[in-house]
């Protein structure tokens, strides 16, 4: 237990739980309504008409940027854990029975797996929220749908690995029935490898959906969302550089934050020496 | 003997902090003399390792020379800087690794790496280093040597790489030569032409030999000298056949016990009707175009143990998994007790598989190492149809018939050492209750005092059971002294077949000669 | 040799052969969706009709999509809603600016990821192994947009040296290319670095680079005489293989300096949602993908002399056997 106390995962779980916090509590923190538009191009620190503070300033429609940042931390984290869940659901099934059982289906899956793989990730984002329409449950499909086959390979890749264990063998010997070979002898070994590939996996799912957000793709204005404030603010960022620097430093802190913590515990993995 | 290349006085070398004894090697005291081969024995723990790196100066990191000596032919050992450690390596000591395939650079010919030496060391012409070379590939008696030096490491056999490996830690003539395990990884047949190999350079070149293995019978073979090492000590040294005749240390005394032998005793036999348990009749199993196995018949007789013995590409592993059916046979057939698991499927394979289980080799990778061992064995006992109550109690029960205590139930394989964790293999293939037990290489991983102490235990087992075992070894010895029939294999076929008596004292097949010949330590023990 | 080439390709074929199939599936399967987005959301739902029976949309599926697949075989790959103009027309010069822009990236990142994946994994545990690995999670945590942002306000607000966007309007100058290069190593270097440490560590914990140890090598006679040749193999295939991802990231980073290549091509294309543009962009994209994987293939058999040995089919010396 002491090993996992380690700075990278302290610090890399400090700023997720953070944003997490944020996303959560985002009503009772922000002090101003995000979709309010008070006074256009205020500098950070300047007050609002009315009461309070732009701590962070306000953007080109006058909204304040710090609520906005703190609202716009919901879909991030809801959509990005919703969508990496969902892939891993699929992913880790297709994986474990490709891997163990080979042949045909390990050839059908992984053949689809290919062709997904072969579409640079934007492109495909691009490709699915074209055809269908940008919103919320899009994103997550079209997320799923590009993420699932990177999971997939890992998953396969332990599991045809594991397969070739004798303790495996010991159970096929022993007449155990295959999706107990799967879900408790194979999957409980993959824990490892998979908490850290999750951990990375959302981080770069947030990354993604701040690329759409910054390309207009994402959620349709005027929601609060990271990607789409640079978006907003770019022509303008010469003059007012907080209307682009806040937002970028928002996603940029919880993707360190994850990535942290997949280094921290892949780490304190390693230290253990993998049970064997 | 005249004046010792080697002579290491008072040597200790301390361990990092936290680590299971404040001492790799404690106080260590030998010397050795021109063409004089010094063993030193020790099971796994031993230090010996660590010795050796400290004699080419080139301990891991966090190991210090804590206090003590090592000098060659004078020189002082502990107090050379890095630099002259690269002159002194190679030059004047040479290692011959453990692995040999994996100890050359896979992505360069061997040619080259032999003549890397030569490079190294400053001397020779390119041509000149290339001749040389090619001599001493001649002098490991290889065949074709230039072809042998255009070949990568991948495209030689085990036997050959170690011998390239020897020819490049001879090249320069060295004074010290330290073997570290060289046979380990080998088979029998390899291993015994490398003995006679480093013998035969040691009478012609005369240097003094450091020969490290754990194997009692080599050291029977090729030794002058022995040192015997326990927990970082050195408990016993002295004349090799002094030693291996009248040992005085106790644990030299277990050592030696513990050894298999061609001596077979007879044993007691199992209460059980007598008759026909398993019965072969041309199976077969063919990969692709490879045939691994060729059709075989056997009979073994219920309560008693058949060895199949063999080198690797024999068949013998192929010829377990069929009787286990983890492999389908291509041809043929395996009754075990009339039933023949080919031909079932389903809910009555279920049923039928627990008349045969398996221990397996490796006891690291034959546990899951997420599931505590108790769990492991009452889920076996669970699926030969027991109640979850009476599972685990079989299971706590199974703990203790084994060795090992009832508290271990809650334990995970990772609290074991590799001796409990076969235990608990047995115990799990136990919890069935089957009729034959297949113990697949389960000792080959084993030191030879936690192999002997496994061995009685399933000796016992028999007994009390009844159970009928059938033995995979590629240790004709480990072989002789457990079982009452043995079948030799030779690719992929059943070379021999009689009772172990016969086989042991008057062997028909040419290659049970050559392997019952090449078998180290024969005579002496 | 020819054969493994001659297996990867019909691979390739088939794999692009699903794709095209795919991103046929995804944007014209609905009819309707295709005559809104060519002709507009202003037409109506006669002149829709009348441009679906003019273009063979009524045909069956399978039909429309072999007429398509044709099309796009021939290089007739239609024309663009937004630009009025034939696709092939447009994408050709915005390749060729990208693809100026990727070698550039490669040129300036593979020397730099290597070197420090190299220089950490030789001294494993040391301050600059430390200091790599954090700056490594650092520079890919950082989404490109981001990176481009920080990296602007430093060079182009702050000290003025770079200019803000780099449309190429006077021709290819270095001013333009440097940021768009730094953004993009950024976001890759940190990630190769860590493979290539990783796989530098695991060869000098390996059994023979210990053996040229005691034959007496020095350090830089194991570095350079053993352990790079072996270490590298993993490196460079990780490199072929983040050129997927790179893709993505220019996309970005196109848009975000405004050059003109392909990324804002594609990026134009789906805020007007100008569908055969789309599909040909797609296509594209997945086929350099394809191909840094085959590629990728070749120069790791090539590297690794136990595979193209095993694919030209060298017997094995008569000697060997299994013991």
């Amino acid at each position: 237990m002491k090993r996992y106390l380690r700075p990278t995962i302290l610090i890399g779980a400090g700023l997720v739980g953070l944003w997490v916090l944020v996303a959560l509590f985002a009503p009772w923190l922000a002090p101003f309504d995000p979709l309010k538009s008070l006074s256009p191009l205020a500098l950070p620190g300047t007050p609002a008409p009315g009461g309070g503070v732009f701590w962070l300033g306000a953007d080109l429609l006058g909204r304040d940027i710090l609520s906005r940042m703190i609202y716009g931390a919901r879909p991030v984290v809801a959509l990005s854990t919703l969508a990496t869940l969902t892939a891993y659901a699929v992913g880790v099934t297709a994986g474990l029975l490709a891997g163990y059982f080979s042949g045909w289906i390990d050839t059908a899956l992984s053949f689809l797996a290919n062709v997904i793989l072969s579409f640079p990730v934007l492109v495909l984002y691009i490709v699915v929220i074209v055809a269908l329409g940008p919103s919320p449950i899009n994103v997550v499909i079209a997320v799923t749908f590009a993420s699932a086959p990177a999971v997939f390979r890992i998953v396969r890749t332990i599991a045809a690995d594991l397969k070739q264990r004798d303790f495996i063998a010991a159970a096929v010997t022993q007449g155990e029935s295959t999706w107990r070979i799967l879900f408790i002898e194979i999957l409980p070994n993959a824990t490892g490898p998979l908490t850290v590939d999750f951990c990375l996996r959302l981080g770069y799912t947030t990354i993604i959906i701040g690329a759409l957000g910054f390309l207009g793709l994402g959620l349709p204005p005027p929601a609060p969302d990271w990607g789409g404030m640079v978006n907003e603010g770019r022509a303008l960022a010469f003059a007012f550089p907080h209307l682009v620097i806040f937002p970028c430093l928002a996603i940029s802190s919880l993707v360190l934050g994850l990535s942290l913590l997949a280094d921290g515990l892949n780490e304190a993995r390693d230290g253990q020496g993998r049970g064997s | 003997m005249s004046a010792p290349i080697l002579e290491v006085s008072g040597l200790t070398i301390a361990l990092p902090p936290g680590a299971d004894r404040p001492n790799a090697i404690t106080d260590i005291n030998l010397a050795l003399g021109p063409a004089e081969i010094l063993c030193i024995v020790g099971e796994s723990g031993s230090g010996k390792s660590v010795l050796s790196s400290a004699l080419m100066g080139a301990l891991p990191r966090g190991l210090t020379i804590a206090s003590g000596g090592i000098a060659l032919n004078g020189t002082d050992l502990t107090r050379q800087t890095e630099r002259a450690w690269r002159d002194i390596r190679g030059r004047r000591i040479a290692m011959i690794p453990q692995e040999p395939m994996a100890a050359l650079n896979p992505s360069t010919r061997v040619g080259r790496q032999i003549e890397e030496v030569f490079e190294i060391h400053g001397r020779l012409t390119p041509q000149e280093r290339r001749a040389e070379a090619l001599r001493l590939i001649e002098e490991m008696h290889l065949p074709d040597p230039a072809r042998i030096a255009a070949a990568y490491p991948h495209q030689l056999s085990g036997g050959q790489c170690q011998r390239i490996c020897i020819a490049m830690a001879l090249s320069l003539n060295p004074d010290l030569l330290i073997a570290d395990e060289p046979t380990t990884a080998l088979d029998v047949t390899s291993q015994a032409q490398v003995l006679k190999l480093i013998c035969e350079l040691r009478d012609l070149h005369g240097q003094g030999v450091l020969f490290i293995t754990h194997d009692l019978g080599v050291v029977a073979d090729i030794a002058d000298r022995i040192a015997v090492m326990e927990k970082g000590r050195l408990v016993e040294i002295g004349a090799a056949r002094q030693i291996l005749q009248a040992p005085a240390h106790p644990y030299t005394q277990k050592l030696i016990a513990a050894v298999p032998s061609f001596a077979t005793k007879s044993r007691p036999r199992p209460a059980v009707e007598a008759g026909a348990c398993l019965q072969v009749q041309g199976l077969a199993k063919t990969y692709g175009r490879t045939q691994a196995l060729k059709p075989c018949d056997l009979v073994v007789e219920r309560g008693t143990t058949l060895a199949v013995v063999g080198e690797s590409g024999s068949g013998k592993s192929t010829l377990a998994r069929l009787l286990i059916r983890l492999v389908e046979p291509t041809s043929g057939a395996a009754m075990i007790n009339g039933q023949d698991l080919a031909k079932l499927s389903g809910a009555p394979l279920r049923k039928a598989r627990r008349t045969i289980q398996m221990i397996f080799q490796d006891p690291f990778g034959s546990l899951n190492p997420r599931r505590s061992v108790g769990d492991v064995i009452a889920r076996a006992a669970a699926l030969a149809g027991a109640d979850r109550a009476s599972a685990r109690q079989i299971a706590k029960d199974l703990l203790e018939r084994v060795g090992l205590s009832a508290a271990a139930y809650a334990r995970r394989p990772s609290a074991f050492s590799g001796g409990q964790r076969q235990r608990v293999g047995i115990a799990r293939a136990l919890a069935m209750r089957p009729d034959i037990l297949i113990a697949d290489e389960s000792v080959s991983a084993l030191d030879v005092s936690v192999q002997a102490q496994v061995l009685d235990l399933l000796r016992e087992l028999q007994l009390e059971l009844g159970v009928t075992i059938i033995f995979i070894t590629h240790d004709l010895r480990v072989a002789a002294g457990i079982s009452d029939q043995v079948a030799v294999m030779k690719r992929g076929e059943i070379v021999e077949l009689c009772d172990t008596a016969t086989l042991v004292n008057a062997p028909a097949h040419p290659y049970t000669q050559a392997l019952i010949a090449a078998a180290p330590g024969r005579g002496v023990i | 040799m020819l054969s493994f080439l001659s297996r990867r390709l019909g691979g390739m074929a088939l794999t692009m052969f699903a794709v095209s199939l795919l991103v046929f599936l995804v944007l014209e399967v609905n009819i309707d969706d295709v005559a809104a987005k060519v002709l507009g959301q202003f037409s109506t739902a006669d002149q829709r009709h009348a441009w679906l029976l003019q273009n063979g949309y009524f045909d069956p599926l399978p039909l429309r999509y072999a007429r398509w697949l044709w099309g796009f075989v021939t290089g007739h790959w239609g024309v663009s809603t937004y630009y009025h103009a034939d696709v092939r027309d447009l994408i050709a010069p915005r390749l060729l600016a990208t693809g100026l822009l990727m070698i550039s990236t490669l040129a300036v990142m593979i020397p730099i990821a290597l070197t420090l994946g190299v220089l950490a994994g030789m001294r494993q545990g040391s301050k600059l192994d430390r200091g790599v690995s954090i700056l490594a999670i650092v520079t890919t945590s950082v989404p490109e947009f981001a990176s481009a942002v920080f990296l602007s306000a430093i060079f182009v607000f702050w000290l003025g040296w770079l200019p803000g966007v780099s449309t190429l309007a006077g021709g290819v100058t270095l001013n333009e290319l440097a940021l768009p290069v730094a953004v993009l190593t950024l976001s890759s270097a940190g990630y190769i670095a860590r493979m290539t440490r990783a796989s530098m560590v695991e060869v000098m914990g390996s059994p023979y680079v210990r053996t040229a140890l005691l034959k007496g090598a020095s350090l830089s006679r194991i570095i350079f005489g053993h352990a790079l040749r072996n270490a590298l193999g993993a490196p460079v295939t990780v490199i072929m293989l983040q050129i997927p991802w790179l893709l993505s990231g220019v996309i970005v980073v196109e848009v975000f300096f405004a050059y003109p290549g392909f990324g804002t091509l594609l990026y134009q294309a789906s805020i007007n949602s100008d569908i055969y543009l789309i599909e040909a962009c797609a296509m594209i994209g997945v086929v350099a993908v394809v191909v840094s994987q085959l590629l990728s293939d070749v120069i790791n058999t090539w590297l690794n002399p136990r595979l193209s040995l095993a694919l030209t089919k060298a017997a094995p010396p008569a000697g060997a056997s299994a013991g």
